[in-house]
């Protein structure tokens, strides 16, 4: 990474920080940078337009193994393919750091989980979802059982689909949802 | 920047309007304190920015989007003032000042990192036990603090001060008509000692370590008068005892307040768990191929067993008569004979402890021996009859959420018991059973023969108790985990792999924890300096066992939930305290003190020291605590706790029937919404046919 300084004028910094939960610094820049040193520049001035691919975003250390490190940055990127500008980018930090509220983490967290992007969570995303969960060490007939029971407990207007209201009030109540849905960089 | 604005989904504007009908309040509000007075607008308009910019980081508009909205608010702005770019300047100055202090406390925190670490290599249980055992490192600390402000830094000072200054008088009560053999107290034997006999001392307390700040029996019973300020050590001593178990008690309450709001939040663990595990199980903070691959193995582990558990339910339903009766007929067996190993293991101790008192004129390492042997019997079977539990549970066939909790409170109810029944065998060995007239008792009221100095014997007692913990601990560590580590890592025999590396069970830790700290409660009053070694001791605990996890242990395939969890161990953590307060209360108020040692060597029991302090009070004083002790004030104090108490129950079920309530009603509202888009495609249909036409 060199000691190269990342360039910004000062309202960009404004601008940012008055939009972020999480702290910009040149060590974020510098993270976005070291991922593709040659297509990314340093000098953030004139706001270049660059993006990187999906292939590169998920080779970061802490979304590597993360099972859902595609649907992540898909949910992060505009055309919904998982290109990542830089302020997409700082955005995704920004929401999955410990100062996010809980209704926007639960909002991306929705969109992460919808497989298929139809704006419901059914059968089908669930199966994925927990197929990744579980590496596919569980039996088809354990699979299909765990996701009836999970539709059944959230679904509470009986479509036999999780719409995102019935998403955000299960997540209500879970204590532990914040401290998980937290990536630390 | 215009990809943004086209990529509109339904969904983003269902998450639109809701934030934006959630904000609306917020916004009418501001309307109305700008239309009321014009020159607090600019004041309002700057709070407003602050209010729109928080507002804006909540929406979830992509960052091109939240900037470019952001530039229109601030275009929107009235012009800036000196005094606004002031008071703008001023806010974003408090902004960085917080994100920076926030980073400082972090940092300061008390192994806030290590924590977060275990917390993601090993889940929230087992974090759980580290948060546990840091919340007693410092409630410890502060005791220390408290105990050495008061009793012990006096104490040294007015010692070492007393005769030199010539206005202060200090009074050295000695009883004027108590026999003469009552004050005989010799901690230190004359004569050739063998070298290895201090480190024994060292050990068990005695001899060179018994005359010190250590114990009880060193503090005097000085009462330091000088023209203005006047300092009586017994009754601080004694004050300071009582203030620190009650200091101890809100704190624990404190935190169980906090951690009981969160479970009460939650509804209960057992409504949603596998929507909870599905959407909640995975820990993004998660670093690492290996701790990924474990979290995915926890994850599935938590789904089978709670599968299973329903399988079990299912067969449990299905289970003909005699079947029932055949397995309640059994557990009730087995809940007697668990019972029957608890009271062998209580029969044990009592033996022990007996045995040690009676024998211990021994010399070398046979006396260090009969000296903890009452601890020794109490570890024996604290690890000997949970193991044997374990073997009733599997013929009992609970469920396993059931067969973990009855596990827990069997074992709670020995290892606190055990240490009951070493203090009642002792008290019953000082006080010669209760029977004054016998001849060791006659003299002085309690067993001068055998104990000279009692309270410090007491002390001793909880001293030696601590320090074998620790050592055993120790030992178990570095005799037990690392080999086994070392087998299974280098020898690939199947039953050695099935064996496998050491679990790390949270609930036998915790336990673990929660008779230390019961110990020391217990023996705070008797052994000052307690506090600050098991200060020490559970430092030393933490980094142990922090070793012993990252490198020999694999994570508890059965884990446990670490927000009921955290309750639990608190409650675990009250029934000690309560233990400890009852020893407390029965040697302060029923047992004549030592005549020979100690702060309160004049008076007939220690208690007696707050009464007739009392009486140098002014009357006004006086008469205001007399009323407050008298039944005229505890009696309508009492009604009224009751009265409040009642008051908050009702008002927690009528908000628990209202939460129910609006869930039904949640339902409702969807099933009336399917109902509406239903009845709209038929009305669109009913309309397009006759236009089609």
């Amino acid at each position: 990474m060199g000691n190269k300084q990342t360039i910004f004028t000062d309202e960009q910094l404004d601008a940012y920080q008055v939009s972020l939960f999480v702290r910009l610094s040149s060590r974020l820049h510098g993270r976005y940078h070291e991922l593709a040193p040659h297509l990314v520049p340093m000098d953030y001035t004139n706001e270049p337009d660059c993006k990187l691919p999906l292939a590169l975003i998920v080779n970061m250390p802490e979304l590597k193994e993360n099972p859902f490190r595609n649907r992540i940055v898909e949910s992060f990127s505009e055309d919904g393919q998982g290109n990542l500008s830089f302020n997409e980018f700082v955005d995704m930090f920004s929401v999955l750091s410990e100062m996010a509220p809980r209704e926007l983490k639960a909002i991306y967290a929705f969109k992460i989980y919808d497989f298929n992007v139809d704006n419901y969570l059914c059968k089908e995303d669930l199966e994925k979802t927990l197929n990744k969960l579980t590496k596919e060490e569980l039996t088809p007939e354990e699979v299909e059982l765990v996701c009836e029971k999970a539709i059944e407990e959230a679904d509470l207007d009986g479509d036999n689909k999780l719409s995102f209201a019935d998403f955000e009030n299960m997540i209500s109540r879970a204590p532990d949802f914040l401290s998980t849905f937290h990536i630390r960089i | 920047m215009d990809g943004g604005l086209q990529r509109e989904d339904p969904g983003a504007s269902y998450f639109r309007e809701s934030l934006r009908l959630r904000r609306r309040p917020s916004r009418v509000s501001n309307q109305l304190n700008r239309d009321s007075s014009s020159d607090e607008d600019e004041e309002e308009d700057e709070v407003d920015g602050e209010d729109q910019a928080r507002e804006l980081r909540n929406t979830p508009f992509s960052m091109a989007l939240k900037k470019a909205v952001r530039q229109a608010q601030l275009m929107k702005m009235p012009v800036v003032s000196s005094s606004n770019s002031w008071k703008m300047k001023r806010s974003k100055i408090l902004r960085q000042l917080k994100s920076s202090a926030r980073d400082v406390v972090g940092y300061l925190t008390l192994w806030d990192k290590t924590l977060q670490k275990i917390g993601g290599n090993f889940g929230g249980g087992v974090q759980s036990y580290f948060l546990f055992l840091r919340f007693l490192v410092v409630l410890n600390f502060l005791s220390f603090l408290l105990l050495a402000a008061f009793v012990i830094i006096p104490s040294i000072i007015f010692s070492r001060v007393g005769t030199s200054f010539s206005n202060t008088s200090e009074t050295l009560n000695l009883c004027a008509d108590c026999a003469a053999e009552c004050m005989e107290y010799e901690p230190n034997p004359q004569g050739l000692r063998m070298f290895y006999s201090y480190f024994l001392d060292l050990l068990s307390g005695t001899h060179f370590m018994e005359y010190t700040y250590l114990f009880y029996g060193y503090y005097s019973n000085t009462v330091l008068e000088d023209r203005n300020f006047s300092y009586n050590i017994p009754l601080a001593y004694l004050l300071t005892a009582v203030f620190y178990l009650a200091f101890c008690l809100v704190c624990i309450i404190a935190r169980m307040g906090t951690a009981a709001r969160v479970a009460v939040v939650t509804g209960g663990s057992t409504v949603g768990n596998y929507s909870m595990i599905v959407f909640c199980g995975w820990d993004y903070g998660c670093l690492g191929d290996r701790a990924t691959k474990l979290k995915q193995r926890n994850v599935l582990y938590r789904l089978q067993v709670d599968l299973e558990e329903e399988a079990l339910k299912r067969r449990a339903a299905a289970r003909t008569l005699k079947q029932r009766v055949l397995l309640y007929s059994l557990r009730v067996a087995m809940f007697f004979v668990a019972l029957g190993l608890i009271i062998a293991a209580f029969v044990g101790i009592f033996e022990a402890t007996n045995f040690s008192q009676e024998n211990r004129q021994e010399e070398g390492f046979l006396s260090l021996l009969l000296e903890y042997l009452p601890s020794i019997v109490i570890t024996a079977g604290n690890f000997v009859v949970p193991m044997l539990c374990d073997q009733i549970a599997l013929i009992e066939r609970y469920t396993p959420s059931t067969t973990v909790i009855l596990a827990l409170l069997r074992a709670v109810f020995l290892r606190l018991m055990s240490l009951a029944i070493l203090l009642i065998t002792l008290w019953q060995q000082i006080t010669c059973e209760g029977d004054t007239e016998s001849q060791n008792c006659k003299l002085c009221l309690y067993n001068h023969v055998d104990y000279p100095c009692w309270e410090t014997r007491l002390g001793q007692e909880m001293y030696k108790l601590t320090l074998f913990d620790f050592l055993v601990s120790v030992a178990v560590l570095v005799l037990v985990e690392f080999p086994r580590r070392m087998v299974v890592d280098n020898w690939s025999n199947k039953l050695v792999q099935w064996f496998g590396r050491q679990q790390f069970t949270v609930p036998a830790n915790v336990l673990e924890l929660v008779y230390g700290q019961t110990v020391v409660w217990t023996g705070a009053l008797f052994c000052p300096l307690l506090p600050l070694i098991s200060v020490v001791k559970f430092v030393l605990f933490f980094y142990f066992k922090k070793i012993n996890l990252f490198n020999n242990c694999r994570p508890a395939l059965r884990t446990f939930r670490s927000t009921t969890s955290t309750v639990f161990f608190l409650m675990v953590l009250l029934i000690g305290w309560c233990l400890a307060a009852a020893v407390v209360i029965y040697s302060i108020a029923e047992i004549h003190p030592s005549i020979s040692c100690g702060p309160f060597r004049v008076s007939s029991n220690i208690w007696s020291i707050v009464p007739s302090s009392i009486l140098n009070l002014s009357e006004v004083t006086q008469e205001f605590l007399f009323f407050i002790g008298s039944q005229a004030f505890a009696i309508p104090l009492c009604v009224l706790s009751c009265v409040v108490m009642c008051y908050v129950i009702v008002l927690a079920a009528a908000y628990g029937k209202s939460v129910s309530l609006l869930r039904k009603r949640l339902k409702m509202e969807g099933r009336d919404k399917q109902f509406l888009v239903k009845q709209i495609g038929e009305l669109t249909r009913k309309l397009q046919i006759p236009n089609s036409e």
